[in-house]
């Protein structure tokens, strides 16, 4: 009977912990999302799919075949931007805007999706500077950004600035 | 007797064209200057406005032609402490001398419009700081692909400017 109650104890004091041991990994892991390299990163094909977080100081690409890190203190310039991409792209979506039948195929380009480019600039152990470029979903390259710079990095747009520019960027968009 | 003519006519015809041939491959290839090692310096932004990601790509894709070329061994990249120990180090500049940013839905679409296109300076320079090289290369992206195709373009023709002008002076594997 004792054990019983000491386990029901246990079972109780673990359901209400659990919500905040899941709290302090999510202070860990302050940014994290969906990303694709275009290019710049050593050893990574270009246009490679993974994950993009901040983590302890250090900027992580989470890809298929590993991870690829740079410190955040390395990074001399981080730089948002924002771009569209064909919704359908890759060898399939030119060889179908080619081939659909009665020109129909030159419609496929017009369906874009917005997304938001992050361009840094780094140096390796030896002082040689680096460049790679990421895109991901709209409005996730902002976070990075803001936590990289809380971080140490460096940028040459300021967080201010670039805010100001998006907010011009989407009035304009708007008319 | 006008076979014989004929023949020989024809035969000195012949021999003209082949030594014309030659001497135009002669004249074509100029003596290529010899460097083990070249620092490949970033573009800058300040003249003309290029967006940081095509500032980016244009000289990550510069460094990667250039190593695939193999024409230098050893590829620096800027600001590399490395370089600093090699005696016939070639440094290459560019500057942005024309940008034009296209619309690849544009491009997509008509496939005569909205074309990227860029034209960039080369310099390169000896370990003095003497420039020895200055091209004026265009990088362009016509039809399919993305803008960023135009700084593959760009890096090509660069690599293959440094591959007709240098030599590393040693066999190539």
């Amino acid at each position: 009977m004792i054990l019983r109650i000491n386990t029901l104890v246990i079972a109780v004091a673990l359901f209400f912990c659990s919500p905040l041991m899941r709290t302090a990994h999510a202070q860990q892991v302050q940014a994290e999302t969906q990303a694709v390299q275009v290019v710049g990163f050593a050893g990574l094909k270009e246009n490679t799919k993974g994950r993009l977080t901040v983590v302890n100081g250090t900027l992580r690409f989470v890809h298929a075949k590993g991870n690829a890190d740079v410190a955040a203190a390395s990074i001399e310039d981080v730089v948002t931007g924002k771009d569209s991409q064909r919704v359908i792209g890759g060898t399939f979506g030119t060889v179908a805007s080619l081939a659909a039948p009665y020109g129909s195929g030159s419609a496929l380009p017009l369906l874009r999706k917005k997304v938001d480019t992050l361009t840094i600039q780094y140096r390796d152990a030896d002082g040689g500077l680096h460049g790679a470029i990421f895109t991901m979903p709209r409005g996730k390259a902002e976070q990075i950004k803001k936590e990289l710079v809380a971080q140490g990095a460096h940028t040459s747009v300021p967080i201010l600035a670039g805010f100001m520019k998006s907010l011009g960027d989407s009035r304009e968009e708007k008319r | 007797m006008r076979t014989h003519f004929r023949n020989a006519l024809a035969a000195f015809v012949l021999l003209t064209l082949c030594f014309a041939g030659q001497l135009r491959a002669e004249t074509k290839q100029p003596a290529k200057m010899k460097a083990s090692a070249i620092e490949v310096k970033m573009i800058p932004s300040d003249e003309l406005t290029l967006p940081p990601e095509f500032q980016v790509s244009l000289y990550e894709n510069l460094i990667e032609q250039l190593r695939k070329s193999a024409v230098f061994p050893r590829v620096y990249r800027d600001g590399d402490r490395n370089a600093g120990n090699v005696a016939d180090l070639i440094t290459l500049e560019c500057t942005v001398v024309k940008f034009k940013k296209g619309n690849e839905t544009l491009r997509e679409v008509t496939t005569i419009a909205g074309a990227t296109s860029m034209t960039l300076r080369c310099e390169f320079t000896d370990s003095d700081g003497n420039s020895i090289l200055v091209r004026d290369i265009t990088g362009k992206v016509r039809f399919f692909g993305s803008k960023l195709k135009a700084t593959y373009d760009f890096a090509k023709k660069a690599a293959k400017v440094a591959d007709e002008n240098f030599s590393s002076g040693t066999a190539r594997s």
